[in-house]
């Protein structure tokens, strides 16, 4: 193996506005926004004449969704209405509950529409460095609706890291005495995936839940 | 500034503090992700400037060529890049350029404290094995996890009950990554003590017993390797025995406030004929051992994956004595690309490989020196 190298010592750039400075480290705070296209959306809200522009637009935007959007009471999920559509449901299926972390994780399930059950929101992992404790997470409310509702399969559908996987292990201690089949989504290739480009751990756990023809 | 180095022997002089070390630090940022020695990127741009990038050409014995490039900037961040795709997670970089670095410190690899030991084995083998590298990581982070865990208790800031079932939980995470941890920490020593042998014999011309041993700290994975100590041992149920230890002990864990056992205790001895280097070797035993130790691994990562890694010298060559420092110029220059900084041309005068290229540094600034000593 050999090397041959660049270096080069630039120079960085700073706006002339501290306003503008400000609205784009707010911007570059939010999830998925590096700097540089912070720097681009701020130029763009900013860049306008008008009255009505997409800056004032996207203020009154956010005004309303804080106002109108809560979390449904009894599973945790992103709605207007409490309790939400999916709990009011006579056709979803109250002995199937799907549990995950946050209500973001829902979505993907109701795009595909192929599940029937209902959902529990945990709002969080256990994480002690980020001062997550169980009794911050909603398990009791979770035990009083397995009871309530009669649940009779829980589905874990949590983040495949530490935190995930421990949150899953305290539920499945927690729930140990009860009759319930407590079930978690397989992990493995994607589909549509081509073999040669999945990772190496991916395809270890693919082949450790490998399953006959 | 756009350099070409030499593929083989790559000299760069200059008086102390001059920026040798920095120069091979930056080189090096690509391998580790970080500063092999702990500089903040602050530390690493020049004084006048904002930013640093540095863009680096790496061929693969197969011929294969990546594009790895890092930059800084003074507000700590940092990007990197390999093949213009961005790297977020340092595990994605390890084993991309592989490097090796010598420096008077590296001695601390025997001498140091079982840390050091420790890390030397799992950069080796996640220089090869991602599965290995993805459960060290796994590793790591539930035994931060159960230290919080363990501490906010110590501290009352949890109830009793809650924190048993919590730690149950925890602890049965661990269990699986040590497994894991363990037994590739086995298998790695059992991989290198046969190269650490021939590279010590090349090294000394001495037929010596140069050995690498894992000494793990969990009783069931000492029970495992009892058997055959030279040999990996089977890692079926060893996750369910893992877990046994460590939740047998749990209230004293509790009590303490802290985890206290586990892979995080693991060490290594390093073994000269028999004799325990870490507490009994010489100076320049331990000296060769760690050079041996070193090149050796090396030689497994090439069995492995067909690659020579870029060898460091930081200033080594002037603690050896002459035909020690001319075997390792001879053996390291023969396959790798090499790069030696040094304050004192004499540490290297009788060294005429081929195709070799000075540089002098003064200032941070570098020119390339004439190809004739004494540059
Ligand atoms: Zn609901």
């Amino acid at each position: 193996m050999t090397v041959a190298g660049k270096f080069d010592n630039g120079d960085g750039g700073e706006f002339q506005s501290p306003a503008l400075e400000r609205l784009v480290r707010s911007l570059s705070r939010l999830p998925g926004l590096g700097r540089k296209s912070a720097t681009r959306l701020a130029l763009h809200l900013v860049g306008h004449d008008e009255a009505a522009g997409p800056a004032e637009e996207l203020v009154a935007a956010v005004t309303e969704a804080r106002l109108q959007v809560t979390n449904c009471s009894s599973c945790g999920a992103i709605t207007e209405a409490d309790p939400c559509r999916i709990c009011k449901s006579e056709r979803r299926d109250s002995t199937q509950i799907c549990i995950v972390a946050t209500p973001v994780d829902i979505l993907p399930f109701e795009k595909a529409g192929f599940y029937r059950g209902r959902y529990f929101v945990l709002g969080g992992l256990l994480s002690p460095l980020d001062g997550v404790r169980a009794e911050d997470l909603p398990f009791h409310r979770l035990g009083v609706r397995l009871e309530k509702d009669g649940v009779k399969e829980m589905i874990i559908a949590l983040d495949v890291s530490v935190e995930g996987e421990t949150t899953a292990l305290y539920l499945q201690r927690l729930f140990a005495d009860r009759d319930l089949q407590l079930t978690r989504l397989a992990t493995g290739i994607p589909v549509g995936g081509a073999l040669a480009y999945v990772d190496e751990v991916t395809l270890q756990r693919a082949f450790q839940f490998r399953r006959t023809f | 500034m756009d350099l070409t180095f030499s593929p083989r022997v790559n000299l760069v002089l200059g008086r102390n503090g001059e920026g040798k070390t920095n120069f091979l630090e930056a080189l090096n940022f690509l391998a580790l992700g970080r500063s092999h020695r702990g500089s903040k990127p602050d530390e690493m741009i020049n004084f006048d400037k904002e930013t640093l990038h540095v863009t680096l050409e790496v061929e693969e014995e197969s011929g294969s060529v990546l594009t790895c490039e890092f930059g800084l900037d003074r507000s700590g961040g940092r990007r990197f890049r390999v093949d213009g795709e961005a790297i977020r997670r340092r595990a994605d970089l390890v084993g991309r350029l592989v490097t090796v670095f010598f420096n008077p410190d590296s001695i601390r690899l025997v001498r140091g404290a079982p840390q050091r030991r420790r890390h030397f084995t799992d950069h080796g083998l996640s220089e090869f094995d991602p599965l290995f590298l993805s459960h060290l990581t796994a590793l790591q982070r539930v035994i931060r996890q159960k230290t919080g865990l363990l501490r906010d208790h110590k501290k009352g800031l949890a109830s009793p009950p809650e924190t048993r079932r919590e730690l149950e939980s925890w602890n049965k995470e661990l269990a699986v990554h040590a497994a894991e941890v363990c037994a590739g920490r086995q298998e790695y020593a059992c991989l290198l003590t046969p190269y650490s042998h021939g590279t010590h014999k090349t090294l000394t011309d001495n037929d010596l017993q140069l050995g690498f041993r894992y000494c793990p700290n969990l009783e069931c994975v000492k029970s495992r390797q009892k058997n055959d100590p030279e040999k990996p041992f089977a890692k079926e149920g060893l996750a369910a025995d893992i877990f046994q230890e460590i939740d047998y002990i749990m209230e004293s864990e509790i009590q303490r406030g802290r985890p206290r056992i586990g892979p995080q205790l693991d060490d290594f001895e390093v073994r000269l004929d028999g004799v325990d280097l870490r507490v009994y070797g010489s100076q320049g035993e331990i000296r060769t051992a760690t050079i041996a130790l070193i090149l050796a691994r090396s030689d497994v990562l090439y069995q492995k994956r067909q690659i020579r890694p870029v060898l460091f010298f930081d200033d080594i060559f002037s603690e050896l004595d002459r035909h020690r420092a001319h075997r390792l110029q001879e053996m390291s220059s023969r396959h790798h690309q090499v790069f030696v900084a040094t304050a004192r041309a004499d540490d290297i005068a009788d060294w005429r490989p081929e195709e070799m290229k000075a540089w002098n540094v003064q200032g941070g600034g570098f020119t390339e020196a004439d190809n004739e000593p004494p540059y």
